[in-house]
């Protein structure tokens, strides 16, 4: 599948060949630290100074790297798909391998940090429990009644945290055992094997 | 087994025969024992005609007093003597223990039922309902191409139930499942001791 890249784009990334191809390799590692920690405007205006072209261009050459990296890595295209897609630059060969590397060193890192973008219910972290005996209650003495208490940890996205206590008698636990392991054995049915296998 | 002065004075009035005759002391601990489990503080249950001729302000502290009798009682699984014991104090006959002591004994289980879901508790697992989902793409990455569990556990606290959701691999809920397995392991070797 071929990136398609707006004009503007075209236009923001034009900034590339009109500097020697070691600082474009520079901008694309910039361009990735950004990616991963966030950008920071000092470094455009630096650049700029020292390259003698205006801030904005300087910061629209690095965000149009960024997004080309994204949207490639989003799409997670070949590296044919990828030469291809940055030939209607038309580039010089030097400058198309540098942003091909430069993709394919970081391309499962930035699908990593694109994943975390999108709503997360709570997942699984883990479960603590315990065996307790209720022996007696304000309204009623002499009880025996096992019961099993449990902590399940929770995540809740951007590093939160929440965490539910519960508690169940032995009975329900064996339940709850007998209807988890039919959902873990579902996984394995012909039906689901196949999709897994043909969905790619 | 310690009654207050109001619920001694409820009894002895209750067994004392020149106030309740003998249809209207069987009728109001029958009547005491449904006003516990089933009359749902329904005012008309004291509506009895074995009960018509008895004094209302009597009549109401004899069946509060034997009310709470017989949740101490329950409370604190009394015997037939310690029973005994407390009726003969007020100077109960042995005929009137006896048909105190039966109906005790018959609707016993149920009182106990009632006192043990009294008490605040931590909301408790009912069931566990699960869907096997397959994630293909999001609007931020497309080709994710991963199973994934969403599990939904129902908790029921205080009469009200609340769904705990979340989502798990297929690697996690294999740890899960794990742990639970082996909580009912200690369980079972904890019944065996």
């Amino acid at each position: 599948m071929l990136l398609v890249l707006s004009e503007e784009h075209k236009e923001h990334l034009a900034f590339l060949p009109k500097v020697d191809t070691a600082v474009a390799a520079e901008f694309g590692r910039i361009a990735v630290e950004f990616l991963k920690k966030g950008t920071s405007p000092k470094i455009y205006e630096g650049a700029a100074r020292k390259l003698n072209f205006p801030v904005e261009t300087v910061q629209h050459g690095v965000e149009g790297l960024m997004f080309l990296l994204t949207e490639s890595a989003k799409l997670m295209i070949s590296e044919v798909d990828f030469q291809d897609s940055v030939l209607v630059l038309g580039f010089s060969e030097e400058l198309n391998q540098v942003l091909l590397q430069l993709y394919l060193q970081h391309c499962s890192q930035i699908r990593s940090i694109l994943s975390l973008l999108p709503p997360h219910p709570p997942a699984y972290c883990n479960l603590e429990w315990r065996l307790d005996v209720l022996l007696a209650s304000r309204s009623l003495r002499q009880q025996v009644v096992p019961m099993v208490t449990m902590k399940l940890l929770l995540s809740t996205g951007g590093g939160n945290h929440s965490v539910r206590v519960v508690q169940t008698d032995p009975a329900t636990l064996q339940h709850l055992i007998t209807t988890l392991e039919a959902a873990l054995a579902s996984m394995k049915t012909n039906h689901a094997r196949r999709i897994l296998r043909n969905i790619k | 087994m310690e009654l207050s002065e109001s619920v001694q004075k409820g009894l002895q009035s209750l067994c004392d025969p020149s106030v309740f005759d003998q249809s209207g002391f069987s009728v109001l601990v029958d009547v005491s024992f449904r006003s516990l489990l089933s009359a749902h503080a329904d005012p008309g249950v004291l509506d009895q005609p074995e009960l018509k001729h008895i004094d209302r302000i009597v009549l109401k502290q004899s069946h509060a007093a034997a009310a709470t009798f017989i949740l101490e009682a329950v409370k604190q699984h009394a015997d037939k003597s310690t029973i005994s014991s407390c009726l003969e104090d007020v100077t109960c006959s042995a005929e009137r223990t006896e048909i105190f002591y039966d109906a005790y004994q018959k609707h016993k289980g149920e009182v106990e039922g009632l006192l043990a879901s009294i008490g605040k508790r931590l909301p408790h697992i009912n069931d566990a309902s699960w869907r096997l989902e397959y994630n293909m793409k999001n609007g931020h990455v497309h080709k994710v191409n991963e199973p994934f569990y969403q599990i939904s556990l129902s908790a029921e606290k205080d009469g009200s139930s609340e769904d705990i959701n979340f989502s798990c691999t297929m690697e996690q809920l294999q740890d899960l499942v794990g742990k639970m397995k082996d909580a009912a392991k200690s369980l079972e070797k904890a019944t065996q001791m």
